[in-house]
């Protein structure tokens, strides 16, 4: 492990990655922002890798440097949910750190994805609040609890999904348990609701 | 010390310890010494991205500006930045300085509040009371800028809304003053006290290794000497035009143990850093427009026919925090929002700092990480044995702190 020179610039990244993922990577973009007077760049990387070489791009990442992960943010897409892992390398550098936006797919009847918490111990905070706010599973997670959600909260809805897992028709009741779970309809409208409408 | 029949278990929250927010920490007790500690967070989950996907994004701006009430520039900050970065938009200069000087201003009075926090925890009333005093200066000069004591409501995309003009230099260069020959003292308090340094030296050790394993950010970490820091790292606003350093132990003379100690000094000392960063800014400061697109209804528009993706990360003065946001085109509402504050990634960091340590410490090791979440209501201690449960207010768990420092005093401790 890090037989690397860092820091490591733009285009090295992006060969480091390409060699090491091969085909099963896609869409890569390289940006470079120029900012302040001096016009220094920030560095940013993004791509997207298929799920079976997802543990794969972290173990890359790994090598680098110990990873740092700011965060995972995730969306619903339609017939897919995606994952953006936001990585920073270069850490320590001045100038120099470079993001690292690793983007994965995951169709919606099979919401599956590794963890990575053997790997970057801090993950756990967030692929646990993925599993409850998009209602993927992360395999071999650690530690399955809730963590931001009332314990109140309907088990198969997911605030970020925009389907009808999602919480559209109960955004207004998120305060009442029962009404929640069954949202009025136009054949039994809420007693008292709707005098806004 | 693994005997299962001697364990106890205290969970403390729901409402917290240091500052004022609810959340909760489990801890297993053996006797006095913590086994395990364990953050639930997500007591008051009030859904901010989701409402945040339902606006337009110069809707989302005061959203997003009262996500913290500390650090309420550090939110709009980043959601700003990453709007602009997913449109395309450039601010402009003058505009970068402007926000610059804000967040220094704000992270003078974030790390004036947390001294003032971290001496309450362990007793010392009067440094409470003398630190939340000298921090009204730099209330009062954010308030003179802006027009707010919080939620300055000064950004906004492409900008800012409030210029810094000439005629307010004097008032500024006054406020710094201020704090210049206040330092002195500070140190003397937090660095220099004998009695404050028993309750913080070695005491919630975070080691280098721990705290890059754990992703943990800011003053947690440069405390341990990693080397993170948004502002020299990856700079944006106006801060790549700056002279500015990594804030750690080592660089003063003092070892990087990341303990309570290394904690409270590098936030001191980035006190004085922040002084620095503003008399850089106040001197530099291009002249121009501080706004790129003052027609807000143009901007809109601009931002509808917007499509792409872009990240907002940067140094809030409890660290890294981070946003992402997505535009659709033809879509006025964001497509996708995600925030991260700086204590999500430093939560993790508790386990390890809280591992053998003893109930009186558990106020300033929960409050060394600078939490926005806090002040503990009650704290619940159940014996596993007989599953009886006593009951911890705020005040005796506070009370059981003060009391060390008094034996330590005292010297029978």
């Amino acid at each position: 492990m890090n037989t690397i020179d860092l820091p490591m610039s733009l285009d090295e990244l992006e060969s480091y990655f390409k060699e090491g993922l091969g085909d099963s990577i896609s869409d890569l973009r390289k940006e470079e922002i120029k900012k302040g007077l001096n016009n220094r760049p920030v560095k940013l990387i993004w791509f997207t890798v298929s799920r079976g070489s997802f543990r794969k791009s972290i173990e890359l990442i790994s090598d680098i440097q110990i990873p740092h992960l700011s965060v995972t943010s995730g969306s619903d897409l339609g017939d897919v949910v995606e994952l953006i892992y936001h990585f920073a390398v270069n850490y320590g550098y001045p100038g120099d750190e470079v993001s690292v936006n690793i983007k994965v797919h995951l169709p919606k009847d099979d919401l599956t994805i590794p963890t990575i918490t053997d790997l970057v111990p801090g993950a756990i905070t967030t692929e646990r609040e993925k599993q409850e706010f998009l209602g993927i599973k992360v395999e071999n997670i650690p530690d399955s609890r809730r963590l931001w959600l009332d314990e109140g909260f309907p088990e198969d809805r997911y605030p970020w999904r925009w389907d009808e897992t999602g919480m559209e028709n109960m955004s207004r009741y998120v305060h009442d348990k029962e009404e929640a779970a069954n949202p009025p309809t136009e054949d039994t409208p809420r007693e008292g609701g709707g005098k806004d409408e | 010390m693994s005997d299962k029949d001697t364990t106890y278990q205290v969970p403390i929250g729901p409402i917290h310890p240091a500052l004022k927010e609810p959340f909760m920490i489990n801890f297993r007790l053996d006797g006095e010494t913590i086994v395990d500690a364990e953050a639930h967070p997500g007591m008051n989950h009030r859904g901010i991205e989701f409402m945040g996907m339902h606006r337009n994004p110069l809707k989302v701006i005061p959203l997003s500006e009262r996500i913290c009430g500390i650090c309420s520039i550090v939110h709009q900050h980043m959601f700003t930045t990453a709007v602009e970065h997913a449109a395309g938009i450039e601010p402009t200069n003058r505009a970068r300085y402007i926000r610059t000087i804000m967040a220094e201003l704000e992270r003078i009075h974030s790390h004036v509040l947390w001294a003032g926090v971290a001496a309450h925890e362990i007793g010392f009333d009067t440094h409470l009371h003398f630190t939340w005093k000298v921090r009204e200066k730099v209330m009062d000069l954010l308030e003179y800028i802006a027009g707010n004591r919080v939620n300055y409501s000064m950004w906004t995309i492409g900008g800012v809304r409030r210029d810094i003009t000439e005629k307010m230099y004097p008032k500024v260069n006054e406020t710094l003053d201020y704090y210049e020959s206040l330092y002195k003292k500070l140190e003397e308090i937090f660095l220099g006290d004998p009695s404050i340094r028993l309750r913080t030296k070695d005491i919630g050790i975070l080691t280098e290794e721990e705290a890059l394993r754990l992703c943990g950010v800011g003053p947690t970490v440069r405390a341990s000497g990693v080397k993170k820091d948004v502002r020299i790292d990856q700079p944006y606003a106006a801060y790549g035009d700056l002279d500015l350093d990594y804030v750690i132990p080592s660089r003063y003379g003092y070892e990087n143990t990341g303990d309570v100690f290394s904690k409270t000094l590098v936030r001191l000392k980035e006190l004085v850093q922040s002084i620095d960063l503003i008399r850089q800014c106040v001197d530099q400061m291009p002249e121009g427009d501080i706004d790129s697109e003052p027609k807000k209804a143009v901007l809109l528009n601009k931002l509808k026919k917007a499509d792409g993706e872009g990240i907002g990360r940067i140094e809030a003065p409890r660290g890294e925090a981070f946003h992402y946001a997505r535009l659709k085109e033809g879509q006025e509402e964001l497509d996708c929002w995600k925030i991260r504050a700086s204590t999500y990634n430093n939560l993790t960091t508790y386990a390890p700092m809280f591992m053998g340590e003893q109930i009186a410490d558990i106020p300033i090791i929960a409050a060394c990480i600078d939490p926005c979440i806090g002040c503990m209501d009650r704290a619940e201690i159940v014996e596993i044995n007989s599953g009886e449960r006593y009951s911890y207010t705020h005040e005796e768990l506070h009370v059981l702190s003060v009391e060390k420092t008094k034996k330590i005093l005292e010297g029978s401790l």
